[in-house]
C-alpha cells in the first residue's frame, strides 16, 4: 500500500537519494563521538512516514496516565490489526462505527475517573476548576490538552475546547470538565500521532520538538510524553542529537522501557496468541485453563530479567534460566523453587536455551495434539532468520499427518523428505524443527516420543552458520553468532519502531546501523533502541509528495 | 432517581396504553408498526463443505436433503437451496479472497496481509450485500447494521467479511457481554437520564468531528482520508443518538446475558447461542434490520471436542477425499453449523414481530461459505442455502442447480437485493456480474 502513504518519496528522488544515504552510512555503530552538531544517520532518505495510531496496549497505558482510569479499559476496544506480527502497522489499521463507538465510551469513563479527582485536577490547572472559574477552566483545558494532545492547544483548539465546556456544563462545572476530556481523549491529536509537515517542502525536513517527544516517548514508554520530555520539547533540546540521547538515556533506565522490551519481543516471538490457546487435555491433562497465564508470566519475567541484565542477542537465545512458581516447576517437572511466587531458576544448560525453550513459545508453535517441526522450523527461519521458506503451492492437498500413537512425530513427517515435491520446501523447515522434538506440544521436556526414545537431530542449512544439530541448545548456540539473525533481529525492531515494512535504501542503511549495535562489541537490545532515535528516519520527515 | 426498567415501560404501554411523558420525548411517536420491515441476516461458516455430503437430490421443488443439511428438515419448505455458481474473489490467498468476496462480489486491494502463495493482499473493493441493504432501506433504526461473531480472531483479512465500503471492514462483536453493553444499554437505562447523555454525547460527538476535519486539513491525502474514515464512523454514532427507539412489539425486552469464557474452545456452541439470542432479540426490538452471524473465520481451528473431534478444522479440511476418518469428521462438522442454522430460524419463527406474524415472515437469511471445498480452495458450486421468503418475495421450497452455466455468484446477490425491493441491477465487480439470477425468485 506504498500508493496510500502520505509523504511518500517519489521513485526519481529515491533512485537519486540512494547513492547518498548508502554513504551517509559510512559511519554506522560508531556508536560514539557525537557531537551537538550530529546529523541524523541514514540522513538523504528517512523513508515514509505513515500516520499513525495509538495501539490498543498504548491506549491503555496513555489513557491511565492521563486520567488514574485503569489501562485494562482498552480491553473493550477491537483488537489491532496485526501484520508482519506487529500490532502498529500503519497500513493496516481501520476504524469502524463500533470502534468509534468504543473509543466514547472508554473517553467518558476515564472522564468520570478525572473529574472525581478534584486534587489531580488542581495539580494540573494550578488552581481548582471544579467550581466553574472561567479562568481556572481555560487554565484546565489548556494544561490537559497539551498532555493529552502531547502538545500546546492553539488558540482554535483551545476556544473549540471552552465553546464544548459551556454547553456540556449542564447541570454543574464538572460535567463540562469531564466533556472535555472526553472529547480531547476521542480526538485526532490523540488517537493518532499526526506530524503536519511543511507543505511542498522537496527535501527531507527535521521532525519538531512535540513530534520528537511523542515518537520518543511512545517508542521507549508506550505512552505519551511526561512532563520532563515536554519541557524539553518545549526548550528546543530534543533538536540536537545530544538533547535527545539525554532524553533517551533517562527513559531507557524507566522500568516502563522493560514493559516496551517484552511486548515487541511477545510480538516478534509470536507469544501472543497463547492467551486463547487449547491443547488436547485428553492427551495433555497438564495443561489447563490457567496454563496460558502462567506460561505468559513465565515469559514476561524471562524478558525483563533479561532487558534488566544486559539483553544481549546471545542472552536471548542462549540463558539457560526462567522463572517458575511451584506451580509451574511441578508443570515443567522441576524442583520447586525455594521462595514464594515466581522465582529466578537455573536450568541445564544441555536442555535449556533462552527463548527457545519457553514453554510460551514452545507450545504456541505446535498443535493442539502433537508437536510441529514444520511450525518450529517456519519460525526459525522466518522470524530469526528473516527469509520466510515459499509457502505451498495453491494447487495440492496439505494432509497434516494424523496422530498414529505407535509413530513418534518425525517418523509421521517422513513424507515431507520421501517425496521429491514436498522436499524442495520442507527441507527448509522439518529439519530445524526436529531439533525442538524434545519438547512436546506443552513446551514441557519429554524423552520419548511414542515410547521410542527422542530423535532431536538435525540440520541448519542455507545460513551462515550452517551444520548439524542435536536439541535446541545446539541450534541456539549457532543462531547467537549468526550475523543473518543479528540483521533479522534489527529489521523485526525497525519494523515496529517505524511501524512498517523496510521499504527503500534508506531503511536498509537504518537496518544495517541498527544490526551493527545489536551485535557488535558491547551490543545489545538497549544499545539499538539507543541507536534508533539518531536515525534519519527517527528524527526526520521525508519530503512531502509533490 | 427512580430507575424504571424499559421492560416495565413496554409492558405499560403496551398492557394499557398509558401515555408516559418522557416516554413520548424519548421516543417519538413514529407510525412504523404499519409496515412490517424486510430483515436480511448472513451466516457464514468457514473452511469450505464436502459437496458430495451437501448437495440435495431430486428436483425443484421435490428435493431430498443431503446429510450436511439434514437438521433443517423441520424447515424444508422456507428453503432455498442453491447450487453451481462460481463464487468471485480475488487477491491474496484462496481463503482471504473467499471471504473478502463472499458477500462483496468484489477482489481484496493489494495491502498488508500475506498470505500463502499470492502477493500480500489488503481490505476488499466494495461493500458486502448487507451494508447494501442496510443502505437502501435507510431503516429508522438506531443501527444500521449488527455484526455479530463467535471467536473471530485476530483483525486481518482472513477474519472480515462485512465490508461498509471499499477498505472499511467492519468487524464483528465475540463477546455477548459486550453486544450487550453497546446495543442493549438503552433499554436498561432510566429515560431521564438517557435523554440528558444522548445531548451531551451530540455536544461532544460535534466537538470531535470538528477535531478530525481540523487535523485532516493539515495533512497529506492518504492520511486525511484515514482521519475522513475515522469522522464517517464518529457522525455514525451521532445519527443513531438522534435516531428514536420506537417498537410496538410487546415481545421486545431487556436480554439476559450469562457469563461465559468468550474465548475457550469448548464455549464455542455456547456462545454462538447467547449471540443468535442477542440478534434475535435486536430484531424483535427494531435495533436493527441488518445482521450478520460470524462463526469464527476463515482458516479457523476450532476444535469440536463436544462432537468428539479433536482435530482443528483447517486441518480436517486440507485432508483428502478419500480420507474416510476426515470425511466423517468434516461431515459432522458441517451438520452441526446446518443444525445451527436450522436453530436460527426457529428463534425467529418462535418471535412475534408486533404485527400478527414472527420475525421470520419478513426475513431472508443467506448461509455461505467462503469456500466451496476445502482441501482445493475451490469457490466453484458454492454452497448457498436461504431461508425466508423476505415477505414474499421469492419461492421457497426449493432446490435449483445452476451447475455447468459459468455463472458468478454475484448475480444471486442482484438477485437477492431485489427480493427485499432493492431494485439494483448490478452487484460488486462489474466484470463479475451479467444481471439478476434468472430463475431464482
Amino acid at each position: 500500500m506504498l500508493m496510500k502513504l502520505t509523504r511518500f518519496a517519489t521513485r526519481s528522488a529515491l533512485v537519486a537519494a540512494t547513492a547518498l544515504a548508502l554513504g551517509a552510512c559510512g559511519g554506522k555503530g560508531s556508536g560514539s563521538g557525537t557531537t551537538t552538531q550530529a546529523a541524523p544517520l541514514c540522513a538523504a532518505d528517512p523513508g515514509p512516514a505513515p500516520l499513525r495510531r495509538i495501539t490498543r496496549f498504548e491506549f491503555g497505558r496513555t489513557i491511565a496516565d492521563l486520567t488514574g482510569v485503569d489501562p485494562s479499559v482498552a480491553q473493550t476496544l477491537p483488537p489491532d490489526e496485526e501484520t508482519l506480527d506487529f500490532d502498529d502497522i500503519a497500513a493496516a489499521y481501520s476504524v469502524s462505527s463500533l470502534h468509534a463507538g468504543r473509543y466514547l465510551e472508554v473517553a467518558e469513563q476515564a472522564a468520570a475517573t478525572l473529574t472525581a479527582n478534584v486534587t489531580g485536577m488542581t495539580v494540573l490547572a494550578g488552581c481548582d476548576p471544579t467550581g466553574g472559574d472561567a479562568a481556572c477552566v481555560s487554565a484546565f483545558v489548556a494544561a490537559f490538552g497539551r498532555r493529552a494532545w502531547r502538545r500546546a492547544l492553539t488558540d482554535d483548539e483551545q476556544a473549540a475546547m471552552l465553546q464544548l465546556y459551556a454547553e456540556t456544563a449542564d447541570p454543574k462545572p464538572t460535567d463540562g470538565l469531564a466533556g472535555v476530556v472526553a472529547t480531547m481523549l476521542q480526538a485526532p491529536q490523540f488517537l493518532y500521532r499526526p506530524e503536519p509537515g511543511i507543505a511542498g517542502a522537496g527535501a527531507p525536513q527535521p521532525v519538531d520538538g512535540y513530534g520528537l517527544a511523542t515518537r520518543l516517548s511512545y517508542l521507549l514508554t508506550g505512552a505519551g510524553p511526561d512532563e520532563t520530555l515536554l519541557a524539553a520539547a518545549e526548550a528546543g533540546t530534543l533538536a540536537t542529537e545530544t538533547g535527545l540521547l539525554t532524553q533517551t538515556d533517562r527513559l531507557l533506565n524507566d522500568p516502563r522501557a522493560a514493559d516496551l522490551f517484552v511486548h515487541f519481543a511477545s510480538e516478534w516471538w509470536e507469544i501472543e496468541p497463547l492467551a486463547t490457546m487449547d491443547k488436547d487435555e485428553s492427551l495433555y491433562p497438564a495443561w489447563t485453563d490457567s496454563t496460558p497465564a502462567a506460561l505468559a508470566k513465565e515469559t514476561t519475567l524471562f524478558l525483563s530479567d533479561a532487558w534488566k541484565n544486559g539483553p544481549t542477542l546471545a542472552s536471548l537465545l542462549t540463558a539457560p534460566v526462567t522463572f517458575a512458581d511451584t506451580a509451574l516447576a511441578s508443570y515443567y517437572g522441576l524442583p520447586a523453587p525455594s521462595g514464594d511466587g515466581y522465582q529466578r531458576i537455573a536450568l541445564d544448560r544441555t536442555r535449556a536455551a533462552g527463548m527457545l525453550t519457553q514453554g510460551s513459545f514452545l507450545a504456541v508453535h505446535a498443535k493442539a495434539n502433537q508437536t510441529s517441526p514444520v511450525l518450529r522450523g517456519k519460525f526459525v527461519r522466518a522470524q530469526l532468520l528473516c527469509t520466510p521458506p515459499p509457502p505451498p503451492p495453491p494447487s495440492i492437498v496439505v494432509s497434516p499427518p494424523v496422530v498414529d500413537p505407535r509413530l513418534p512425530t518425525r517418523q509421521r513427517f517422513a513424507q515431507h523428505t520421501a517425496d521429491a515435491f514436498c522436499a524442495s520446501c520442507h527441507t527448509l523447515m522439518d529439519p530445524i524443527g526436529f531439533a525442538f522434538e524434545n519438547y512436546d506440544p506443552i513446551g514441557r521436556w519429554r524423552d520419548t516420543d511414542a515410547d521410542v526414545p527422542v530423535d532431536a537431530t538435525g540440520t541448519l542449512t542455507g545460513t551462515d552458520v550452517d551444520g548439524d544439530l542435536n536439541g535446541i541448545p545446539s541450534l541456539a548456540a549457532k543462531l547467537a553468532v549468526s550475523a543473518e539473525v543479528g540483521t533479522c533481529a534489527a529489521t523485526q525492531w525497525f519494523r515496529y519502531a517505524f511501524g512498517r515494512s523496510e521499504q527503500t535504501s534508506g531503511d536498509l542503511c537504518a537496518i544495517s546501523a541498527l544490526a551493527s549495535t545489536l551485535t557488535g562489541p558491547g551490543g545489545d537490545f538497549k544499545q539499538m533502541v539507543r541507536q534508533t532515535v539518531r536515525m534519519a528516519a527517527f528524527r526526520n520527515l521525508p519530503p512531502e509528495a509533490p | 432517581m427512580k430507575r424504571i426498567s424499559r421492560r416495565a415501560i413496554l409492558r405499560g404501554a403496551a398492557g394499557a396504553a398509558i401515555a408516559l411523558p418522557w416516554l413520548e420525548a424519548m421516543w417519538p411517536r413514529k407510525a412504523r408498526a404499519a409496515v412490517t420491515p424486510k430483515r436480511f441476516i448472513v451466516m457464514f461458516s468457514p473452511n469450505g463443505t464436502l459437496p458430495t455430503q451437501w448437495t440435495p437430490t431430486g428436483a425443484e421443488t421435490n428435493f431430498t436433503l443431503s446429510p450436511i443439511l439434514m437438521p433443517l428438515a423441520p424447515h424444508q419448505g422456507d428453503l432455498l437451496i442453491v447450487e453451481g455458481l462460481l463464487q468471485e474473489g480475488g487477491g491474496g490467498d484462496g481463503h482471504q479472497n473467499g471471504i473478502g468476496g463472499m458477500l462483496t462480489g468484489s477482489p481484496l486491494n493489494p495491502g498488508p496481509f500475506a498470505g500463502v502463495g499470492a502477493p500480500p493482499a489488503g481490505w476488499a473493493t466494495g461493500p458486502s450485500i448487507d451494508q447494501r441493504v442496510a443502505q437502501a432501506l435507510a431503516a429508522p433504526t438506531p443501527f444500521q447494521s449488527l455484526e455479530f461473531g463467535v471467536q473471530v480472531g485476530a483483525a486481518d483479512n482472513w477474519g472480515r467479511m462485512i465490508y461498509r465500503a471499499a477498505n472499511q471492514p467492519l468487524p464483528p462483536t465475540d463477546d455477548p457481554a459486550q453486544v450487550y453493553t453497546s446495543v442493549f444499554s438503552d433499554l436498561h437505562t432510566d429515560p431521564v437520564a438517557l435523554a440528558h447523555l444522548r445531548a451531551r454525547r451530540k455536544s461532544i460527538l460535534d466537538a470531535v468531528g470538528g477535531e478530525y476535519t481540523r487535523i485532516g486539513s493539515q495533512l497529506g491525502s492518504a492520511d486525511k482520508q484515514r482521519l475522513d474514515a475515522h469522522l464517517t464512523a464518529v457522525r455514525e454514532i451521532e445519527t443513531r443518538l438522534t435516531t428514536s427507539l420506537v417498537d410496538n412489539n410487546p415481545a421486545c425486552h431487556d436480554p439476559t446475558v450469562t457469563t461465559v469464557a468468550t474465548q475457550a474452545n469448548d464455549s464455542f456452541p455456547a456462545v454462538g447461542a447467547l449471540q443468535m439470542d442477542l440478534l434475535t432479540m435486536a430484531l424483535a426490538c427494531d435495533l436493527t434490520r441488518v445482521a450478520s452471524m460470524q462463526w469464527s473465520r476463515s482458516v479457523s481451528q476450532v476444535r469440536f471436542t463436544w462432537l468428539n473431534i479433536p482435530d482443528g478444522h483447517h486441518d480436517l479440511s486440507h485432508r483428502s477425499d478419500t480420507d474416510s476418518d476426515a470425511v466423517n469428521k468434516l461431515t459432522r462438522i458441517n451438520i452441526w453449523y446446518a443444525q445451527q442454522m436450522a436453530d436460527l430460524i426457529a428463534r425467529l419463527k418462535n418471535m412475534p414481530d408486533g404485527a400478527g406474524g414472527t420475525l421470520f415472515d419478513n426475513t431472508l437469511i443467506l448461509w455461505s461459505n467462503e469456500l466451496a471445498k476445502g482441501n482445493t480452495h475451490s469457490r466453484q458450486d458454492a454452497p448457498y442455502v436461504l431461508a425466508g421468503n423476505a415477505g414474499g418475495g421469492l419461492r421457497t421450497g426449493r432446490f435449483v442447480s445452476y451447475e455447468g452455466q459459468g455463472l458468478p455468484h454475484n448475480n444471486m446477490m442482484v438477485s437477492l437485493l431485489n427480493a427485499l425491493d432493492i431494485p439494483d441491477t448490478t452487484f460488486g465487480k462489474a466484470d463479475w456480474c451479467t444481471g439478476p439470477l434468472i430463475g431464482l425468485l
